[in-house]
């Protein structure tokens, strides 16, 4: 009994091997140990705290004092307006914007994009500590504090999720569809009618896609949440439904079966979405994000249901999503012409 | 309809594959390609239905290259080993899916469910039908369009006694309407029953070409056959 155990098992690793599941066994401890090495050492490797004072404001001469002459913890940019400061502060070229508070002499207006984001805590925290050494225990320079993103915490979390509903059917569910009518032999059953590469590849690109528009539009309507500019928003979900159906597609013609595709789409699912969704935490992820598609979604989406943000500002988001959604629809095509896998 | 083969080859390592075939196949022929395990049959049957691209060599189908699949696709119809269907979706589903495809009339799924015996089981999923049901849904999708090409690879394999006769009756009853067949076969009687002509791939390379009279006291047939 124990030696067919033994066989069947080491037959089941071996499954596992061929199907090159392992590799999830081996990459995912190593990509979330790697993603939480950047999380982590963010905060020391944030070497200044960025702030922002308007050019013409007048501050108290005891805080100015104290924020120019703590040169290690500050860098101090003078912006001519509050809109540009909060324009700065949308850009993420400034943590945080300082505005004299109106009420109290010795007060400060904090403007930072989240009010529970790393950025504003250690701005608080800084300040907190300067004053302490300063003028000892005292009212707390920072008055109050605005935040330029709208919607409570949950509103905050909703492109997170809604990368991750893009990314799911991108490359969980579109490479397993693709490899399975590779491995079932249908999808040369249907080359075998009239129909053209280019309309399969196509048909397919559309059901990604209302699978993608189905489960946002659930999302929507039973979150009801307020979308600042819905044609910028509905052009960015389209434009990443299109990209991330297409690069799945791609994903399922590099496989020859649904266990591999299966794999295969994780590997790409994870380092799409974990330094996208965490990049608000730390400045290395952000820095790696940048060159990921999924990134090119979620912050335009975060920025228009956060920030009212609209497509005319984000324009070259839009484009390299739809390049990207191009090059590999493409791609799938070349692979489709030379039977790759089938 | 006139098939020329052109060089046709296909290598997939040192030992395995096609090498260069040159052949003609006339209209209404009934051809059976024999050979070993290994021996090139399918690849061969594959690349006439692009299942498979050749590494070089054309095969010019009624003076039409092969290279343009959606011009021949009419003309060519492909009954695999093991039939590839949507076993999720019924019998009725899957024709009409493939009627669309090769835009042809509903009407023709209703000839087609007559011809093969299959009214009873239109609304059935493929999945939970036997082996010898599904091969004839199979044959039955190939002949959608009304091809006048028909390629079978092996079609009997693993099928009962009178399903095999079946299967014989039909293909009898497609080559007196006038299709050019090809078929794959391991089985000596299936090539004495149907084939006008024969085929004979060893390793890769046609070893005989002619009628079963001359195959069965041929010395290739000895050599290699026999025990």
């Amino acid at each position: 009994m124990m030696k067919n155990i033994m066989t069947l098992t080491f037959n089941d690793l071996a499954i596992a091997f061929k199907n090159k599941t392992i590799f999830l066994i081996i990459f995912i401890p190593l990509f979330v140990f790697f993603s939480l090495k950047l999380v982590d050492s963010a905060p020391t490797d944030i070497k200044k705290i960025r702030v922002g004072l308007i050019q013409d404001a007048i501050y108290a001469p005891v805080i100015l004092q104290t924020i120019v002459s703590s040169d290690g913890i500050f860098t101090v940019s003078r912006v001519s307006s509050e809109e540009e400061g909060k324009s700065w502060v949308k850009e993420k070229r400034l943590d945080g914007l300082l505005l004299p508070a109106e009420n109290r002499e010795n007060g400060l207006i904090l403007v930072v994009l989240e009010k529970g984001s790393l950025q504003a805590l250690s701005i608080i925290e800084s300040f907190s500590a300067l004053q302490n050494l300063v003028e000892g225990k005292n009212l707390n320079w920072i008055a109050d504090i605005q935040s330029l993103q709208q919607g409570g915490i949950q509103k905050q979390t909703l492109p997170t999720w809604i990368l991750m509903l893009v990314l799911l059917v991108g490359f969980i569910i579109m490479p397993a569809q693709v490899a399975e009518e590779k491995e079932k032999k249908l999808l040369i059953a249907l080359l075998q009618t009239p129909m053209r590469e280019v309309e399969w590849l196509i048909a397919k690109v559309l059901s990604g896609m209302v699978l993608i528009l189905t489960a946002v539009i659930i999302l929507q309507v039973m979150c009801q949440f307020e979308i600042g500019n819905i044609p910028s928003y509905i052009a960015f979900i389209l434009v990443g439904s299109f990209c991330f159906s297409s690069y799945g597609i791609f994903l399922g013609f590099l496989c020859r079966n649904q266990a591999s595709a299966r794999t295969l789409g994780v590997l790409f699912y994870l380092p799409h979405l974990i330094p996208s969704a965490l990049s608000d935490f730390s400045q290395k992820l952000t820095s790696i994000a940048t060159f990921l598609p999924s990134y090119q979604l979620y912050e335009p989406i975060k920025n228009i249901l956060l920030n009212d943000g609209h497509i005319s500002n984000l324009s070259l988001e839009w484009i390299s999503l739809l390049c990207v959604g191009l090059l590999t629809f493409l791609f799938s095509y070349l692979l489709m012409k030379r039977r790759w896998l089938m | 309809m006139l098939i020329e083969i052109h060089n046709l080859t296909k290598v997939y390592d040192a030992d395995r594959g096609l090498q260069p075939i040159n052949l003609t196949i006339e209209t209404g022929e009934l051809v059976a390609v024999i050979g070993h395990n290994g021996a090139g049959k399918s690849t061969f049957l594959k690349m006439l239905a692009s299942w498979h691209l050749p590494d070089s060599g054309e095969v010019i189908i009624d003076g039409i290259d092969l290279k343009n699949r959606v011009a021949v696709a009419r003309k060519i119809g492909f009954v695999p080993e093991v039939p590839n269907l949507f076993e999720f979706f019924s019998v009725e589903y899957n024709l009409k899916i493939f009627a669309r495809l090769f835009q042809v009339p509903f009407l023709r799924i209703e000839e087609i469910l007559q011809e093969f015996d299959l009214g009873n089981f239109r609304k059935n999923r493929v999945q939970i039908l036997s082996k010898g049901l599904r091969q004839r849904v199979s044959i039955g999708r190939a002949l959608l369009a009304d091809p006048p090409i028909l390629l079978f690879d092996e079609p009997t394999s693993g099928l009962d006694f009178d399903m095999t006769k079946e299967i014989y009756r039909m293909i009898k009853t497609f080559h007196a309407a006038g299709k050019t067949i090809i078929f794959t076969s391991h089985r000596p009687e299936e090539i004495k029953t149907l084939a006008t002509r024969v085929i004979m791939l060893h390793q890769g390379n046609l070893v005989f070409d002619g009628p079963p009279r001359e195959y069965f006291q041929s010395e290739v047939y000895e050599k290699l056959c026999l025990l």
